[in-house]
């Protein structure tokens, strides 16, 4: 018999039972409820809400690098080493969406393949939907369902080519930046940004000649550093051998349970959630305005009329919405 | 390189040439450039001024001389036609068996072994779903099976092209077949078809068994075991084939493998061997699409090319050596699901590019290859297409043919150099196995296969029945299937088990135990430990998961 | 084409069985992206409990199977699970070298459409669109209760 919708039976979750699912630590109740939050419904909103209680347990893990540098062949043998101790991981994996059609191609489980059929690991592909405000704010979110759904530890992969990573940084317990040997890079040549906000520092492909070097290089940029901003681990690995991620693990693992640099972390992470979250609500607020006085705004601006602060002040406490409500 | 065209002193030439430019001009108007597969220009005519043939010696030569661009062999098909060696694989070794003797039946003697595509990825059958045996190739997984695929037939006089990758378990059992029927490996004749890892890794994964390093390594173990055990035997055959049906182009397959070819010779020398030793022994394998003057320049200008390089580049003194030997494919790529027959046609046009690209030996596609494994009546006409050729339309009968056409010496000359710029991109990027390891290679023919599609769905290259001259599919060419009944496989599967039980399990772990040891030491021939393992009873699945062990397994670099 | 949507499709494109061509999963993979679509992209030889986890992980829409031998036989075993998974709101393609005796058996084992060499992009996307909206809908959670695909 041709079943012409589908492949048979669905079992739909109903609100009620997505939060006690995903509390429970169902897998699929997880996946929706992320849905529900990239598209920003309702039903996601109240879910992130109700997690609040259950949020704190997870430790979060932020890698970042260029393309080449086996970043993402790194991670699935640090997953492996997190597996090995039963820590239930959770992997987000965030690739570009193309600017120009809104899709994007995310390959990024490629890597992960080994633990394809390993419950106990929750990969999920986010695409960035040039998002105003940044990524952060869904990648938050995502890391607190996770946490909720009782996932140990949280790795969060981006790729690490600007602005996306120093926002994720403050997302993230301890931050990660993979170098490759061999990429032709230099040091210098890497980000500053990227290489600033680092908690420990990978030379990967530690097997091609170069690598030595580049570990030197990195050690030596430290060291010109201030005293506070040296507090830097620098690690060797071969990601297709596996050799050196056991160290790094552990190095990791040290680094996540010092509680002080937590809780600072969490604090200034707040702060600057709250920061991106009113620019986004802001930004949907100008959708919603009244038209012709935003035109008025707008154009006392253009001509000098007015600064950029206190119209966005006005905009803010402003009543005047859209006619056509 | 290109020719520089003679400046002609004919009188009324040039006053001809150009009152033909403009009586062509007033009939045709305005018209886009046309190109090539490859990227070249082709032009609405050729005449003396492209190419007047000045320099004959130097960039074309006579049949077997130096450069070879007009065939490797004095005599060429006059004297001794190509090999027809068709594809064969199916089932269990008994429907192998069955087949082949017809084939040998029918006149053949040079035949193919084409394994499952569970033999492919380096398993028993006992290893994968049962759904998938045998239905694109035979299960062949022991020295039994090989056994019963030659049942009743003399090894020592047939030639095999042994369609197995590295770590080539296939041969391997062969050689055990021939230990235990007292037939020597001197006359074990054939080539090691799937040789080429390289290509593998790139463009057909399914081949690629063992990481990338290890490759390198056994391969030239491979070539070391034949060229002091097997002299009739073929290690290397470098395959165009896969890169061109992954999307390269012709231009770009002839390139890359001409790139790949010099990777190998590289990693011989380096391992000390004698160039006039192992190159000999090179063979090449290209795809022939239906771009047919473009396939027929890709084929001389590789002749050349190769002719050049390895006297120039590796000091070749046997002539031998000089020879550039390939076997041509038909297309798969250009075939229809659509209107099938149109097929017959298609392969027709393709197998006579291969031959006036002076092919050692052709394999025609049947017209139903598309959906499958062909059935026996497609597979004749395949063959019978070679024989018409050659006998009613006399193809052979004069050697290089379209030598000295204006268009072709031309066209042969750009389609050298789009192939040397080719091999120097690569040379860039540090040889070929670097080149690829980096993803460089992928990159380049994701990029022209993407190119390739747009054509195909702007319409700019016609499909017929595809994208025009749409009509009924012919519903009576609606190809049977045949695929192995499940209780057949069944019966297969019991008898691998009954083999399994039935051999002394310590000899078998001593051989794959000196074949792990071997992945580790460097002195150690590991082909050679395969060999052993063979003999001593292993199966194919467990001398290959036992290297993947050892030495890694084979990972395509997926780049999305 | 641009599929014109919020939200964009999510879509996987994978192989099963033993074939490692990739050429036209990798071609139907970047124009799914120009049109909008996220595609998660795998390697080859995908086992069926893999593909279930990842479309459940990953919340997909529509899985495009690309087959090139006989891998398509294994077809109705992945229906079967990802039903059994409760992810029967999931439509299934298949597309490459398929028969017509198979493809007969494979839209009868829940497969929405079998895609032949020669299908234009165009086609393609508008069907995966059309499917991703069945599959979304279906799969929603302003139902209560269990829903019946079929």
């Amino acid at each position: 018999m041709r079943r012409a919708a589908g492949t048979g039976v669905s079992h739909a979750i109903s609100p009620d039972n997505l939060l006690e699912a995903l509390v429970n630590g169902d897998a699929r109740a997880l996946a929706r409820a992320i849905s529900n939050v990239e598209r920003h419904t309702d039903a996601g909103r109240s879910t992130l809400l109700a997690i609040q209680p259950h949020l704190g347990r997870a430790r979060v893990v932020g890698v970042t690098g260029v393309p080449g540098g086996g970043k993402s062949t790194l991670i699935s043998r640090y997953v492996r080493e997190l597996r090995r101790v039963n820590k239930r991981v959770g992997v987000i994996a965030i690739d570009p969406s193309s600017p120009f059609s809104g899709g994007a191609l995310l390959g990024d489980r490629i890597r992960m393949a080994e633990h394809a059929t390993d419950e106990g690991v929750f990969v999920r592909s986010l695409a960035s939907r040039g998002q105003a405000g940044g990524l952060a704010p869904t990648a938050t979110h995502i890391i607190d369902l996770m946490d909720a759904a009782g996932w140990d530890r949280i790795v969060v992969e981006t790729v690490g080519t600007g602005q996306g990573e120093i926002d994720i940084a403050d997302a993230v317990d301890v931050r990660v930046v993979v170098c490759a040997t061999g990429l032709g890079d230099d040091v210098q040549a890497l980000k500053a940004g990227i290489l600033e906000i680092a908690d420990v520092l990978v030379v990967n492909k530690a097997d091609l000649p170069g690598s030595t070097t580049m570990v030197n290089q990195l050690e030596a940029m430290l060291a010109l550093r201030a005293q506070e901003a040296r507090d830097v681990d620098v690690c060797k690995t071969t990601a297709t051998t596996g050799e050196g991620v056991a160290a790094l693990a552990k190095t990791i693992e040290n680094r996540l349970s010092t509680g002080e640099s937590r809780k600072l972390r969490s604090q200034l992470r707040m702060r600057r959630l709250l920061a991106a979250a009113a620019g986004n609500l802001l930004t949907r607020r100008l959708c919603d305005l009244d038209e012709q006085w935003l035109i008025e705004i707008c154009e006392s601006l253009q001509h000098g009329e007015a600064d950029l602060e206190s119209a966005a002040d006005r905009v803010l406490r402003s009543g005047r919405v859209s006619s056509d409500d | 390189m290109s020719q520089q065209p003679i400046q002609l002193p004919l009188p009324g030439f040039e006053a001809a040439r150009v009152r033909w430019q403009g009586e062509y001009d007033q009939q045709i108007g305005a018209e886009n450039t046309r190109r090539n597969r490859s990227g070249v220009e082709i032009q609405p005519l050729y005449s003396p001024a492209d190419w007047s043939g000045g320099r004959y010696l130097e960039s074309l030569g006579f049949p077997g001389q130096v450069p070879m661009t007009r065939g490797i062999y004095p005599s060429m098909h006059r004297g001794r036609s190509w090999s027809q060696r068709q594809l064969i694989g199916l089932g269990t070794p008994e429907d192998y068996n069955e087949r082949l003797k017809r084939i040998l039946d029918a006149g053949g003697s040079a035949v193919s072994l084409i394994p499952c595509n569970s033999v492919y990825r380096g398993f028993d059958a006992d290893q994968v779903d049962a759904l998938l045996l045998g239905t694109c190739g035979a299960v062949v997984n022991s020295v039994d099976d090989m056994d019963t695929c030659f049942d009743g037939v003399d090894i020592a006089t047939l030639s095999t092209a042994m369609n197995d990758p590295l770590p080539f378990t296939l041969l391997a059992l062969l050689l055990a077949v021939a230990k235990r029927r007292g037939v020597p490996w001197s006359k074990v004749t054939g080539t090691s078809n799937q040789s080429d890892y390289i290509s593998h890794f790139v463009a057909n994964h399914m081949f690629f068994r063992i990481a990338l390093p290890g490759s390198r390594r056994i391969l030239v173990d491979h070539i070391d075991f034949a060229a002091r055990h097997l002299p009739g035997w073929n290690p290397v055959s470098v395959v165009g084939q896969h890169m061109q049906q992954a999307g390269a182009t012709p231009a770009e397959a002839m390139g890359l493998t001409l790139s790949t070819a010099v990777q190998y010779a590289q990693d011989c020398i380096a391992r000390g061997m004698d160039p006039d030793t192992f190159l000999p022994r090179f063979t090449f394998f290209f795809d022939i699409s239906i771009s047919f003057f473009e396939e027929i320049a890709k084929l001389r200008a590789g002749r050349r090319i190769w002719c050049k390089l390895v006297r120039e580049r590796f000091g070749a003194r046997d002539p031998r050596a000089w020879r550039f030997k390939f076997h041509g494919q038909t297309s798969g790529v250009d075939l229809t699901r659509q209107q099938p027959l149109n097929n017959i046609s298609r392969v027709t046009a393709q197998a006579m590019a291969g031959i006036f690209g002076g092919l050692q030996s052709l394999h025609t596609d049947a017209h139903d290859e598309v959906l499958s494994v062909p059935t026996e009546g497609a597979a004749r006409i395949a063959v019978s297409t070679q024989n018409i050729l050659r006998e009613e339309a006399h193809l052979t009968d004069v050697i290089d043919p379209l030598g000295g056409s204006y268009y072709v010496e031309k066209l042969t000359d750009d389609m050298e150099e789009e192939i040397r710029a080719v091999m120097d991109r690569i040379e860039d990027a540090g040889g070929m196995y670097r080149a690829v390891e980096s993803g460089t290679v992928q990159s380049m023919i994701g990029a022209s296969a993407l190119a390739f599609q747009e054509k195909v769905e702007s319409g700019e290259q016609t499909i017929v029945g595809v994208n025009a001259y749409r009509g009924e599919d012919d519903l009576s060419m609606r190809a049977a299937l045949s695929r192995p009944r499940p209780e057949v496989m069944q019966a297969q599967l019991e008898r691998l088990a009954r083999y399994k039980r039935g051999r002394s399990m310590d000899t078998v772990n001593a051989g794959l135990g000196d074949l792990a040891r071997s992945a580790g030491s460097e002195q150690d021939n590991i082909y050679e430990k395969v060999v052993d393992a063979a003999i001593a009873g292993a199966t194919h699945g467990e001398i290959v998961a036992t290297l993947r062990e050892e030495m890694g397994c084979g990972e395509p670099l997926v780049q999305v | 084409m641009t599929v014109k949507r919020h939200e964009p499709p999510r879509v996987l494109v994978t192989k099963l069985g033993l074939d490692g061509h990739d050429r036209g999963s990798r071609l139907v993979a970047a124009f799914l992206r120009d049109a909008g679509m996220e595609v998660i992209y795998t390697n080859p030889w995908q086992e069926i409990a893999a593909v279930v986890q990842l479309a459940l992980q990953e919340d997909v829409d529509v899985i495009g199977i690309s087959s090139l031998a006989t891998d398509h036989l294994l077809v109705p075993k992945l229906t079967r699970a990802l039903s059994e998974a409760g992810l029967g709101h999931v439509r299934v393609v298949v597309g490459g070298i398929v028969p017509d005796e198979d493809e007969r058996m494979l839209l009868e084992a829940g497969v929405s459409r079998v895609f032949h060499p020669g299908s234009s992009r165009d086609e393609i996307i508008m069907e995966v669109d059309g499917l991703a909206r069945h599959a979304r809908r279906e799969g929603s959670d302003d139902r209560n209760g269990d829903s019946d695909g079929g």
